[in-house]
C-alpha cells in the first residue's frame, strides 16, 4: 500500500517551477498533510533541465525512488521524458506542449545539410512515454493561459490539470486559494481561469 | 511565502527550506551578525537573512568578500560578545580553513556557528569534497543535520554549545538537507535590540603562538574532552530498536534514505543515527555494535563514520562484519538515493526488491535517447556570450588561436568551457587561473590567458594579481565585469554600491585598482557592442606585460531585475528573415537558447518570449538580420549604477 504520493515537477530553468512548488507546497500544509522536497538550486538558473521531488503524505527521503513517481508535471514537453525513470508504470504525466530546444538541437537542425534532421516533437515524447503510461495529459498550455487573459498563467494551467487527476491528495480548493495567494494580485482573475481552463482539460483527458 | 515564516514572531509549523530553517534559527537564538559569502547549496541562508535585514533590523550583516574573511567577521564578533553565524560550501572551508584552525585554539566568545556544506555528486561545486574531516584535526566540534526540523533545532543548539564551551561549533550538511524543504515546528521569536559592547568588558586573549600555541592546545584537548560526554548524551544520536543482528549505521540524509529503504522492504533494522559528528558518541556506537553480528555503514562520500566504527570495533566486538565502502558494498562516489541504499539492504536481508530499479533506469535510458542533453547554458542576454565570441574573433585575427593557454576560473563564465567556446585548459577553485597562469607563464612559449568574474577577482585571484603584476609577468587577463556574483543569484559583492539589506556600500572601482597596482594596459569593454571589442582585445593580448581587460556588462538577470524596478520594458528582438542568409554564425558560434530554427524555410527563428533583447545576435550575424521588434537595433543601455565608464 503507498501512503506517499509523489510528484516529479520538471521543467527548464526560468520557468517558475519553484513557484509551483511553493503553490502545491502551500496547499497541501493548509490542508493538514505532511509535504517534503528535494529541490535543485543552483547552477542551472535559467535554461538548464530542473526538478523538484514532491511528496506529499509519508514521505521519508526527499528524493522520490526511481519508478514510483505518481505524476510527473512537465513544464516543458522533452523534460517530462528526461525524467521518465522516476515515473511509475500508469503514473499520470501532465505536460505543456510547449518545446525549448536545447542548442546543441538547434545546431543539429541548422546544420544538417540534407535538412532531415528534425526538432524532437511532442507525438515523439507521447510515444516514448507510451512504453511507461497511456494517461498523459498533453496541454496547449500557452493557448490555454492566452485564452484565460495572460499567457503568464501558464504554471496554473498545469496546476489545474493536475487537480483532475482522480487520486490527486491535495483539495481542488486549497490548491485555488494557494495559488491565488501566492500570484501577483493583479493576475488573480487571469490565473483563476487559467487554472479552470487546466482542470477541465485534464479531466478531459484523464476521463 | 517562507520569509513571512522566518519573520513571524509565533510558534508554529512551517513549510521550510532547511536553508531558511537555519535563518530563522539563529534569529530566535538572538544572532546579532552574520557574514557569508555565497555558495550552493548555502546560498539561501545568505539571501534569507539579507531579505529579512531590513524587517528586523537587530542585527548586522556583511556579505563579505570571501568566506575566509567571513569565518574571521564572525569570530571577531563573537569574540566582541555578539552572537554570530556564517556559513559557506564545502570548498569555501578550504579557504576558511586557515582561521579556523587557529580559532580553534583561542576560542570564542559568544555563541559562534559555521555552516559547511557538502556537495556529494558535484552538483555545483568542483569537487565531491567531505566536510567532516575539517572537525577532528582542527578540535571543532561538528553536529550534522537530516531534515529541516533538525537542521533548526541543531543550529540553536549549536549556539547553546558554542556559548558554553566558548568554541566555535560547525554544522556540516549536504545539497539534500539545505534543498530539502520540510515542515518545521518554531518556536517563539524574541529578538533583543542591537547593542555594541566595550571591549575592557567581554575583552579575552585571543592569539596564538609558540608556548601559548602549546598551552592553548592543552586546553582544547580538555575542552573536548568536556564536551564529549555531552555530546555522547546528545537526543541527535538516536537509537532506533528494531528485529535482528544486523544494524545500520548511519548520519545525515544517508538517514532518510535508509529508513525509507527499510520500509520498502518490510523490515526494521536496529539503526543508530549520529548526530555529533564530532566528538562522535563512542560509547553509544560500542554498545550498538555489542549487540550485532553485522552493522552496515551507510554514509555518502568518504568512509568517515565507517573508520571510526572500525576502530571502536576493534575493542567493542572485534568479530562484526561491518559493511560498508570497504567491503565494496558502497560507493564513495556521488550521492545516495532510496535505491542505492534499498539495493545494498536487500542483498544483506536476502530480501526482493520493492522494485526492480535497474530494469526502469535501463528502459528510461533507451527511451530518452532521442534527447540531446539540456546542459546549463548562459542566459539569453548574457554579456559573456559576446566577450567571449569578441575574444574568440581577437585570437583567429592574430592567428594565435593554438597558440595560447586558457586558464579559466569558477563563475557562470566556467561554461566557456563548453562549445562553442571550449576555452578551458584549466579550472582548478576561485582566483586560481591568475596563479596557475604565473607559473604557465615562466614555462611556455604560448600567450597566456586568465579570466575571473568580478566577486571571484575580489574573493581569491587579488594576490594572484599583485603577484602577475609584481612579476610583469606577460599575461592577459579578462576580467568579466557583470555587476554582481551571477551564478549564486545575484548576490552583491565589493564591486557593488550595496551589501546584505539593500544598505549602501562603497564600490571599488577596478581599474582604479588596478592603475594603483602598476598596470599599464587597462582596456574597458561592453560586450554589448560585440564587434568593437575585437580591436582591443587584440592590442591587449599583444601588450607587453600584464595587460587585463574589463568586460563590463550587467548579468541578464540582474538587469532584467533592474528593469523591472524601475519600470524600463525589456524590447525583445526578432529576426529579419528577408536580410537572414542562413550563415548561421548565430548558431554555430553563440549558442543562445532563444535562437532556433524555423523547419519551414530553415531560417534562424528567437524564441521571442525567452529573448532578453541585447541584440548581441545581431552583432555577430554577417547581415545583421536581428533587429528589435520595435525596429530599433542599439542594444538596450546600461542598467546597473556606480557603475563609471
Amino acid at each position: 500500500m503507498k501512503d506517499t504520493y509523489d510528484i516529479m515537477f520538471c521543467g527548464v530553468g526560468g520557468q517558475g517551477l519553484m513557484l509551483l512548488s511553493a503553490i502545491l507546497g502551500k496547499a497541501a500544509v493548509d490542508s493538514g498533510l505532511e509535504v517534503m522536497t528535494g529541490e535543485q538550486h543552483g547552477l542551472s538558473q535559467r535554461h538548464g533541465s530542473i526538478y523538484v521531488h514532491f511528496r506529499v503524505g509519508k514521505p521519508i527521503s526527499p528524493l522520490i525512488p526511481y519508478g514510483k513517481a505518481d505524476l510527473v508535471i512537465a513544464m516543458e514537453a522533452t523534460e517530462a521524458l528526461r525524467y521518465v525513470e522516476y515515473l511509475r508504470d500508469d503514473g499520470v504525466v501532465i505536460m505543456s506542449k510547449r518545446i525549448m530546444p536545447p542548442p546543441s538541437e538547434t545546431g543539429a537542425v541548422a546544420l544538417d545539410k540534407e535538412k532531415k534532421r528534425k526538432y524532437v516533437t511532442v507525438d515523439q515524447i507521447v510515444e516514448r512515454l507510451n512504453a511507461v503510461t497511456h494517461k498523459i495529459v498533453a496541454l496547449d498550455s500557452l493557448e490555454l493561459a492566452t485564452k484565460a487573459g495572460n499567457p503568464l498563467t501558464e504554471n496554473s494551467v498545469l496546476v489545474g490539470a493536475a487537480c483532475a487527476c482522480p487520486d490527486f491528495p491535495i483539495p481542488t480548493e486549497a490548491v485555488r486559494k494557494a495559488l491565488l495567494s501566492l500570484v501577483p494580485r493583479k493576475t488573480v482573475e487571469a490565473n483563476s481561469a487559467a487554472f479552470d481552463l487546466g482542470r477541465q482539460a485534464g479531466g478531459t483527458c484523464l476521463g | 511565502m517562507t520569509v513571512e515564516d522566518v519573520t513571524r514572531t509565533d510558534s508554529g509549523r512551517a513549510l521550510m527550506l532547511a536553508n531558511e530553517a537555519v535563518v530563522r534559527a539563529a534569529l530566535e537564538a538572538d544572532v546579532k551578525v552574520v557574514a557569508c559569502y555565497p555558495g550552493s547549496p548555502t546560498s539561501e541562508i545568505l539571501d534569507t537573512f539579507s531579505e529579512v535585514l531590513p524587517h528586523f533590523g537587530d542585527y548586522r550583516m556583511q556579505i563579505a568578500a570571501n568566506e575566509k574573511v567571513a569565518l574571521e567577521t564572525v569570530a571577531g564578533a563573537s569574540m566582541a560578545g555578539l552572537r554570530s553565524l556564517t556559513s559557506m560550501k564545502s570548498v569555501g572551508m578550504n579557504v576558511a580553513s586557515d582561521a579556523l584552525f587557529s580559532i580553534a585554539y583561542t576560542g570564542v566568545n559568544a555563541g559562534c556557528v559555521c555552516i559547511v556544506a557538502d556537495d556529494p555528486h558535484a552538483h555545483s561545486s568542483q569537487s565531491e569534497q567531505d566536510g567532516r574531516h575539517f572537525a577532528e584535526p582542527s578540535y571543532t566540534p561538528m553536529i550534522e543535520p537530516s531534515t529541516a526540523q533538525e537542521s533548526y533545532e541543531m543550529t540553536k543548539w549549536a549556539f547553546e554549545i558554542s556559548s558554553k564551551y566558548k568554541t566555535i561549533v560547525m554544522i556540516r550538511t549536504t545539497t539534500r538537507v539545505n534543498h530539502q524543504r520540510g515542515l518545521v515546528k518554531l518556536g517563539d521569536l524574541k529578538r533583543t535590540p542591537f547593542k555594541k559592547n566595550k571591549w575592557s568588558e567581554v575583552k579575552g586573549q585571543y592569539f596564538t603562538v609558540g608556548a601559548i600555541a602549546r598551552e592553548l592546545k592543552a586546553k582544547l584537548l580538555k575542552k573536548i574532552d568536556d564536551i564529549r560526554p555531552e555530546f555522547e548524551q546528545s537526543k541527535f544520536n538516536i537509537l532506533e530498536e528494531g528485529q535482528g543482528r544486523i544494524g545500520v549505521i548511519t548520519g545525515g540524509v544517508s538517514y532518510l534514505h535508509s529508513k525509507e529503504a527499510m520500509r520498502n522492504l518490510g523490515v526494521s533494522l536496529p539503526t543508530l543515527k549520529i548526530g555529533t559528528v564530532y566528538p562522535l558518541p563512542e560509547k553509544k556506537i560500542a554498545a550498538f555494535l555489542k549487540r550485532l553480528d553485522t552493522v552496515i555503514v551507510v554514509e555518502e562520500l568518504t568512509p568517515y563514520l565507517e573508520l571510526r566504527v572500525t576502530a571502536i570495533a576493534k575493542d567493542a566486538n572485534p568479530k562484526i562484519r561491518i559493511i560498508g565502502k570497504r567491503s565494496g558494498d558502497f560507493s564513495e562516489m556521488l550521492e545516495y538515493n532510496v535505491p542505492i541504499v534499498e539495493k545494498a539492504l536487500a542483498k544483506f536481508l536476502k530480501k526482493p526488491l520493492s522494485l526492480d530499479y535497474d530494469a526502469v533506469t535501463k528502459r528510461a535510458d533507451q527511451l530518452k535517447s532521442i534527447l540531446l542533453e539540456r546542459n546549463p547554458i548562459f542566459c539569453p542576454g548574457c554579456p559573456h556570450r559576446g566577450t567571449l565570441w569578441a575574444i574568440r574573433q581577437a585570437l583567429s585575427r592574430l592567428r594565435i588561436r593554438d597558440k595560447i593557454v586558457y586558464n579559466n576560473d569558477i563563475g557562470c563564465y566556467s561554461m566557456a568551457m563548453l562549445a562553442p567556446n571550449n576555452f578551458s585548459d584549466s579550472m582548478l577553485s576561485m582566483g586560481s587561473s591568475v596563479g596557475l597562469s604565473a607559473g604557465m607563464e615562466m614555462a611556455l612559449d604560448d600567450k597566456v590567458i586568465a579570466m575571473v568574474g568580478d566577486s571571484t577577482l575580489y574573493h581569491a585571484a587579488l594576490p594572484g594579481i599583485v603577484n602577475l603584476i609584481h612579476h610583469n609577468a606577460n599575461v592577459t587577463l579578462f576580467v568579466l565585469d557583470n555587476s554582481i556574483t551571477a551564478m549564486t543569484g545575484q548576490q552583491y559583492n565589493p564591486n557593488s554600491p550595496l551589501d546584505a539589506g539593500e544598505q549602501p556600500a562603497r564600490k571599488i572601482i577596478m581599474e582604479k585598482m588596478f592603475e594603483a597596482l602598476g598596470s599599464d594596459s587597462i582596456t574597458v569593454i561592453d560586450p554589448y557592442h560585440t564587434r568593437d571589442c575585437v580591436k582591443p582585445i587584440m592590442d591587449a593580448l599583444q601588450a607587453k606585460g600584464f595587460s587585463v581587460v574589463i568586460s563590463r556588462r550587467e548579468c541578464a538577470l540582474y538587469g532584467d531585475h533592474l528593469r523591472r524596478e524601475s519600470e524600463v520594458p525589456i524590447v525583445r528582438s526578432v529576426n529579419d528573415k528577408t536580410t537572414c542568409r542562413s550563415i548561421y554564425n548565430c548558431v554555430k558560434e553563440f549558442y543562445c537558447p532563444a535562437i532556433t530554427v524555423d523547419e519551414s524555410d530553415s531560417k534562424m527563428r528567437i524564441q521571442t518570449d525567452l529573448c532578453d533583447g541585447c541584440l548581441e545576435c545581431r552583432q555577430v550575424c554577417p547581415t545583421s538580420a536581428p533587429a528589435h521588434v520595435d525596429g530599433t537595433t542599439e542594444g538596450p543601455a546600461h542598467m546597473s549604477s556606480g557603475t563609471p565608464g
